[in-house]
């Protein structure tokens, strides 16, 4: 019997690029795909790195490929946008050493800005997609890209979802398999340079590449029949099918793995073999709408099906034309927050003081909009917050002086280029880099900023005030965002000033470097119960009732609290000291 | 029949590791099994649900439990189990850590941590069991080990084997704490035949 363990699908694809044999990988970190650069570096014999963004991932796989390499690359759904440029292109100019792009979707963002079907993406790119239902899949399936990839000389997405991403299940391992190609670069200007006459005669091939993968999804084993009671059909694909087969366990089932491009013919032979024809998925119409162009009628299920999570009871009232409503309570809801210790607490409660306008970004940090923060005005995508800092400023002037924030690992990612508009425009904003020495939000990954790489080597460290210097920004700072008061005039000086500056905020993130401190303490005899150090948001101070029911008292939870002293900064009778001996003595 | 166990607490408190140990230990024992995190955006202080689904006869299609069919609850805080409610059985076993962490929605906000938590997840109907598994685990020296010592109490109520789960705790928990979860589970175990 082979071996087996419990996986995520995270895990299971870096399982399966490794039994394929891939030789290289990249990505950038993003919720749900951050885990499988990590677990295939951990495999070993394959070399992997992190990259500042998602297009030099792909753009540096595309390279490895041509040389012959088999290439994983890793990103979320929003990571696709950014990579979308060498995406599109490289549709054309297909493989040599096989080529996967692991995309992950977020329904119900979970952990993101929007909901995006990244299936339509591939579509439009020409790029055949396989969607795994479980952990087995997710890595058969990646096995097999690599396969169809230098089959139809294509690059291939391997698309999850949070539900499949970070569930875990049971997969039986294989063996590793490294094909034996000769690694160095491919000299074919036709194949690889894609000025306009080449590229024409690739759209050819493309268009020949497509109808010879519509064949291969009609006979593949992956998109497959289980026949059931003929009365309902449902067509699916993904961890919809796990739901339908809970939801629906009676019915007929086309069970797509491969769902672009779709097969017609086995579609039609299903739908011709059940009285009702029903199509799940999760997120978009995306497979509903390609199955009615082909002329079949699909009984309707309910538009809100189409937004967040399915679950097995979302489904199967879907079926019975409803769906569930959402569960409400009147318990009190437990939002994220940031956490207790967090060093950019302490630049949140200096913008809030000063009143400061504060363009965002994507990061833990972008919790700081939520209540008691409430000290981030914008959120748009990564990057974004220094470009929409820029574009206030020169559309109303003086009265635009704006602080963008960005995290270190945001910064390099696609925060650069914008600094370099600011200096080269000749805008006044202040940019606070919120550096806490890591790739925070998504588990504590390694980047430039940290100078340490994937694989734990060290790498050349990324000057970042350097780099803020060079791009030409006049004023470049560093401020220890423990510190309020310095934290507080450097701020003020930057927000007066006529010229740009970049603070950067650096103290390492609570969960990489937890400092030797004793946890603060209230010293009730002296506390006013003002509120102050509640307003501050962290989670290890909460209140109790008092006879006064707008003046609870404040306490602080030995376990939680870190003694980064930014209550006792804030306390106006400095009622807030350390307490000796540690969480267990109380 | 497939036997579903709902794991609910805040972010921090290793609910992600308890769930681990606990698939683990079901796939040790020979079951086929899916386990399924739920958490938002930040690392700590945040909801976490862990769904642990094993099945000893055929296999477990969706990851995550459906509405109502959960077996056992393992609440590691007061308010996240009583969230939690409505997803279990009728007859379900519930396991509960009797610890309040107050959300930033009461601490800054406008809703009050409900009074009588425990009133309310007994007058559920469901075998309610309190489990002091934070003062077990501080006094072992651990506070973190709180999460095995739920476990612990948990393991008598689910058929799965001894030796699994010790081969499931070294599996998941770093060398140096490795003896103080085991002996966090012991007294789990324990704590969970008295309660």
């Amino acid at each position: 019997m082979s071996e087996k363990a419990i996986l995520s699908g995270n895990e299971a694809v870096a399982r399966g690029a490794w039994e394929a044999g891939a030789t290289f990988g990249s990505g950038y970190p993003g919720t749900p795909s951050s885990e499988i650069l990590p677990a295939l570096t951990a495999l070993g014999d394959c070399y992997t790195e992190w990259a500042p963004n998602e297009k030099c991932a792909l753009e540096s796989a595309a390279g490895a490929s041509l040389a012959g390499a088999r290439c994983l690359v890793t990103m979320k759904h929003v990571g696709l946008n950014v990579a979308a440029d060498p995406f599109f292109t490289l549709s054309y100019v297909g493989v040599n050493g096989g080529l996967v792009l692991l995309d992950a979707d977020d329904p119900a963002m979970h952990s993101s800005q929007n909901e995006q079907d990244n299936r339509h993406f591939a579509r439009a790119a020409k790029v055949p997609v396989l969607e795994p239902s479980d952990s087995q899949e997710a890595k058969d399936f990646t096995r097999l890209a690599f396969e169809i990839s230098e089959q139809f000389d294509t690059p291939v997405m391997v698309r999850t979802l949070t539900r499949v991403a970070h569930s875990e299940g049971l997969v039986e391992l294989g063996e590793r398999t490294v094909p034996t190609r000769e690694c160095g670069p491919v000299r074919d200007a036709r194949k690889y340079v894609m000025i306009p006459a080449y590229a024409r005669a690739r759209r050819v091939f493309m268009q020949e590449r497509t109808a010879k993968l519509t064949a291969f999804a009609e006979e593949t084993e992956i998109n497959r029949i289980e026949p059931g009671s003929p009365d309902i059909g449902i067509i699916t694909s993904s961890v919809a099918y796990q739901y339908a087969r809970e939801a629906a366990p009676e019915a007929s089932f086309l069970k797509l793995g491969m769902t672009w491009p779709l097969p017609p013919g086995k579609i039609r032979q299903f739908a011709g073999s059940v009285k009702k024809l029903y199509v799940v998925e999760e997120l978009d119409p995306y497979l509903r709408d390609q199955v009615l162009a082909l002329g079949l009628a699909v009984e309707e299920l309910p538009e809100s099906l189409q937004i967040g999570e399915l679950s097995p009871e979302r489904v199967a009232a879907g079926l019975r034309g409803g769906d569930v409503a959402p569960a409400s309570n009147d318990l009190p809801p437990r939002p994220p927050v940031l956490c207790a210790g967090c060093p950019h607490r302490g630049v949140f409660i200096t913008l809030r003081k000063l009143k400061a306008f504060v363009t965002g970004d994507i990061g833990c940090y972008t919790l700081g909009t939520l209540a008691p923060l409430s000290a981030l005005d914008t959120c748009l995508c990564m990057g974004a917050g220094i470009g929409e800092a820029h574009g206030i400023e020169m559309a109303c002037g003086e009265k635009g002086k704006t602080v963008a924030v960005i995290g270190d690992s945001t910064f390099v990612h696609s925060g650069i280029t914008g600094l370099v508009n600011i200096a080269y425009n000749g805008g006044s904003s202040v940019v606070v880099i919120l550096d806490n020495g890591t790739t925070a939000m998504t588990g504590g990954q390694e980047h430039p900023g940290t100078g340490v790489t994937l694989s734990g080597r060290p790498g050349r460290l990324l000057d970042i005030p350097g780099i803020c210097r060079a791009a030409g920004i006049p004023n470049v700072v560093t401020v220890d965002p423990r510190n309020l008061e310095q934290v507080e005039s450097t701020l003020k000086q930057a927000l007066e000033s006529p010229e740009a500056w970049v603070i950067v905020a650096r103290c390492p993130c609570i969960l990489k470097a937890r400092p030797d401190a004793f946890p603060r303490v209230i010293d009730e005899d002296k506390c006013i119960r003002c509120q102050v150090c509640v307003r501050i948001g962290c989670p290890a101070i909460s209140t109790e009732a008092t006879d006064d029911p707008r003046k609870p008292q404040p306490r602080i939870d030995p376990v939680l609290c870190t003694g980064c002293n930014l209550c006792a900064q804030v306390c106006p009778v400095s009622a807030i000291g350390e307490m000796e001996g540690g969480a267990c003595e109380v | 029949m497939t036997t579903n166990i709902l794991l609910s607490g805040v972010g921090g408190q290793g609910i992600i590791t308890a769930s681990r140990v606990l698939a683990e230990a079901a796939m040790l024992s020979g079951f086929h099994v899916k386990k399924s995190e739920i958490h938002g955006m930040s690392q700590r202080g945040g909801s976490v649900e862990s769904h642990v689904r094993f099945s000893p006869d055929g296999l477990v299609f969706s990851p995550t439990i459906p509405f109502g069919e959960v077996d056992v609850l393992m609440g590691f805080e007061l308010l996240e189990a009583l969230r939690a409610i409505p997803n279990t059985k009728p007859d379900a076993l519930v396991l509960v850590e009797d610890r309040v962490i107050v959300p930033s929605s009461v601490t800054c906000g406008p809703f009050e941590y409900p009074a009588d938590v425990l009133d309310q997840l007994y007058a559920s109907g469901r075998n309610v069991r309190v489990v002091d598994a934070f003062k077990i685990a501080c006094s072992l020296g651990e506070p973190r080990a709180a999460n095995i010592v739920l476990l612990g109490a948990a393991s008598s109520s689910l058929v799965i084997d001894a030796q699994a789960w010790e081969g499931a705790i070294r599996r998941a928990v770093k060398a140096k704490a490795l003896d103080v979860n085991l002996k966090a589970f012991e007294a789990g175990v324990a704590a969970g035949r008295s309660g």
